[in-house]
């Protein structure tokens, strides 16, 4: 910027900025190689918080997608104790009613019951326990990927009893194959065991190993037989936007009865919420750290600048500039600094954001070719960003925050300094 | 002109406190500047000039004694009185010129105009104040592409901009050679006479002596003479002196 064009001439007075703002933009230039190192530490500062907070707010999206998308939904409605008990033997009241106030309520795009069970599974002298998934065929594949790819055989029919999909390493296991009848035994209601034959009609697989060892979907109505417990265990719901949940929760819980309670992903799976958890208090940590360098360096430099202009400021003052003033014009020079680190910040932090958020970062080799299934959740290995118009306000808002802030006490320093001592110092 | 007391001094001391050591820059100073005069305050380094410049400046504030300045007593005041008294009726010009470097001559003198809450006709007004102390062509210059000379005048307007009662003006062509000193006395001459501005210097300069009407000379932060004479010719020539 060009500080004679800023005031040269006298023109249009309503078009110039008033000579205290030219003072602090022009006072920028006078020192213009540490003016653009301090914008250069602003900008790449800013840059690596937009990178890191567009790469985590995308990882926890993805996470959250997994989650929801692994058949623990965006949220349940479950009985009330649940929550407390955790227990499998529980069932809502009047099921199909709720499914059906669920499905009516606005932000609900999909919702499938759940019946589970443990049970123990024999082909022949080969066993395996698993828990066994009582589910709603024609629902329960648009909410859950674990079972959309069928390679062998297909998913379960609505209404077709007494058949069962597993997932292919379960079935490996088993030494099975599809059409093959398995033998099924678990714990009745009234502690009596009962048992069925069902027969292999789709074998699943997900990728990974760990999770197609786990998956046994039946129909629901398979489980309330084998069980004794008629009813769906819970009502799994996604919903269109992640964001609202909290709202649809209090919306849902205020039309449910008491006997009811709505939970969240974060509840069902707390290990996976306290992962997403502990990855944004780093994020904010490191963010936080990256901030506090910038602060120190503007500071720093702010403050070399003021010690500098001692004699400037001790003038200032015995012309009449207040000290409210001072700070206004140190304020003024970090909010130009800000601005112009937060534009840089923009032009380096949006590329490397856009480039994760649309390419990704495999983390295939990291893990060495194994599987990123972590409790009951498929992950996809290929982790991509957020990105959006909000990376530019955020750009500004950090590296404003940072410069205002590192301005106050440079601000504070200048305004205290004695005009007469200053002056008789420099004599 | 009128014969108004801008500034009355009794028994002003004023004491530095450098570690273990106190040293005694001003013992018990009376005087009195009216309206009107152009005074020199002469004295050998260390009497205590530019200390007394400072204090009547509202910059510090005297250790003893009652300082009146403009029917303000400086010593009760508060900092933003202070700041406030100095921006609307005092002005101060300093012996190394002092403009901001990176404003030119006419933002120079729209600062002071601007800190008194003028607005848009600051900049026609900082330009009609250079023009009429024939700075006119150095508006758009900053200071380093003026001379010595052509600086201190402009450090004049800007100190004369606010329309001041009294002009401060601490050794002030210490750093001129005779020519720039000469047209830069003549300019405060002139500002003395037509709008009756109040000069005090403080001086080495034999040349500024020569042009005040007043001479208080200060020896150990004592006032040794206060003598009243009729200023010389432009030229420097001195002139007959009454002692008081």
């Amino acid at each position: 910027m060009d500080c004679g064009s800023l005031g040269a001439g006298g023109g249009n007075a309503r078009m110039r900025p008033s000579i205290s703002t030219r003072y602090a933009i022009c006072s920028l230039r006078r020192h213009l190689r540490r003016t653009i190192l301090a914008i250069l530490g602003i900008g790449l500062g800013s840059a690596v918080c937009l990178f890191m907070i567009a790469f985590v707010r995308g990882e926890g999206k993805m996470m959250l997608k997994a989650a929801a998308e692994s058949g623990a939904g965006h949220l349940r409605v479950v009985p009330a104790q649940w929550p407390k008990t955790r227990e499998n033997d529980l069932r809502l009241g009047d099921w199909e009613k709720i499914r059906d106030l669920m499905r009516d309520t606005e932000g609900v795009t999909a919702v499938t019951p759940h019946a589970r069970t443990e049970g123990l599974l024999a082909f022949g002298t080969r066993v395996a326990g698993v828990e066994i998934l009582g589910v709603d065929p024609v629902t329960e594949q648009k909410t859950n990927r674990l079972v959309r790819n069928i390679p062998e055989g297909h998913y379960l029919r609505a209404g077709a009893l007494g058949t069962t999909v597993i997932g292919r390493a379960l079935a490996e296991r088993l030494d099975v194959e599809i059409d093959d009848l398995l033998m099924i035994t678990v714990a009745k209601a009234d502690g009596e065991m009962s048992g069925a034959m069902l027969r292999i009609v789709g074998l699943a697989q997900t990728g990974s190993e760990e999770l197609d060892s786990g998956i046994c979907h039946v129909n629901l109505e398979d489980v309330e037989s084998l069980t004794g417990r008629a009813g769906a265990a819970d009502l799994t719901a996604m919903v269109a936007n992640p964001k609202r949940l909290g709202h649809l929760v209090r919306n849902l819980g205020e039309k449910l009865s008491d006997d009811c309670a709505v939970v969240t992903w974060e509840e069902i799976m707390p290990e996976l919420a306290s992962g997403v958890k502990v990855d944004e208090t780093w994020t904010r940590l490191t963010v936080g750290i990256v901030m506090i360098v910038i602060f120190l360096g503007i500071m720093s430099a702010q403050l070399a600048a003021v010690l500098e202009r001692r004699r400037e400021f001790a003038v200032l003052s015995a012309v009449g500039m207040r000290g409210g003033r001072l700070i206004r014009v140190m304020l003024a020079e970090g909010i130009v600094l800000g601005l112009f680190g937060s534009v840089l910040g923009l032009v380096l932090g949006l590329p490397a954001a856009y480039y994760v958020a649309t390419k990704g970062i495999d983390f295939t080799k990291m893990y060495g070719g194994a599987d990123l299934a972590v409790s009951n959740v498929l992950f996809d290995p290929v982790f991509k960003g957020d990105f959006g118009w909000w990376l530019i306000p955020l750009a500004f808002e950090l590296a404003l925050t940072a410069t205002i802030l590192s301005s106050l006490y440079p601000a504070w320093f200048a305004m205290r300094t004695d005009p007469a001592t200053a002056l008789r110092a420099e004599q | 002109m009128t014969n108004e007391t801008l500034v009355k001094a009794e028994d002003v001391t004023k004491v530095y406190n450098t570690g273990k050591i106190e040293v005694h820059a001003l013992t018990g100073v009376t005087l009195e500047v009216h309206q009107g005069d152009l005074m020199a305050i002469v004295g050998p380094s260390g009497s205590g000039k530019t200390t007394f410049l400072n204090l009547v400046g509202a910059l510090d504030i005297a250790t003893g004694g009652q300082l009146t300045v403009l029917g303000n007593d400086v010593s009760t005041m508060s900092k933003r009185r202070r700041a406030d008294l100095r921006l609307h009726a005092l002005g101060f010009v300093f012996q190394a010129y002092n403009l901001v470097p990176v404003l030119t001559a006419r933002e120079n003198v729209e600062f002071v105009l601007e800190l008194q809450g003028i607005g848009g006709e600051r900049a026609w007004r900082a330009t009609e104040i250079l023009d009429q102390l024939g700075l006119g062509e150095f508006a758009d210059r900053r200071p380093n592409e003026m001379s010595g000379g052509q600086q201190q005048r402009v450090a004049v307007a800007r100190a004369v901009a606010s329309k001041p009662q009294l002009v401060l003006a601490d050794e002030p062509t210490a750093n001129l050679d005779g020519e720039n000193a000469e047209i830069l006395l003549s300019m405060m001459r002139r500002l003395n006479r037509e709008q009756n501005i109040t000069f005090i210097f403080s001086t080495h300069d034999p040349r500024v002596v020569a042009h005040a009407r007043r001479v208080v000379t200060l020896v150990d932060g004592r006032v040794a003479k206060d003598q009243t004479k009729t200023p010389g010719p432009l030229s420097g020539a001195p002139a007959e002196s009454e002692e008081k």
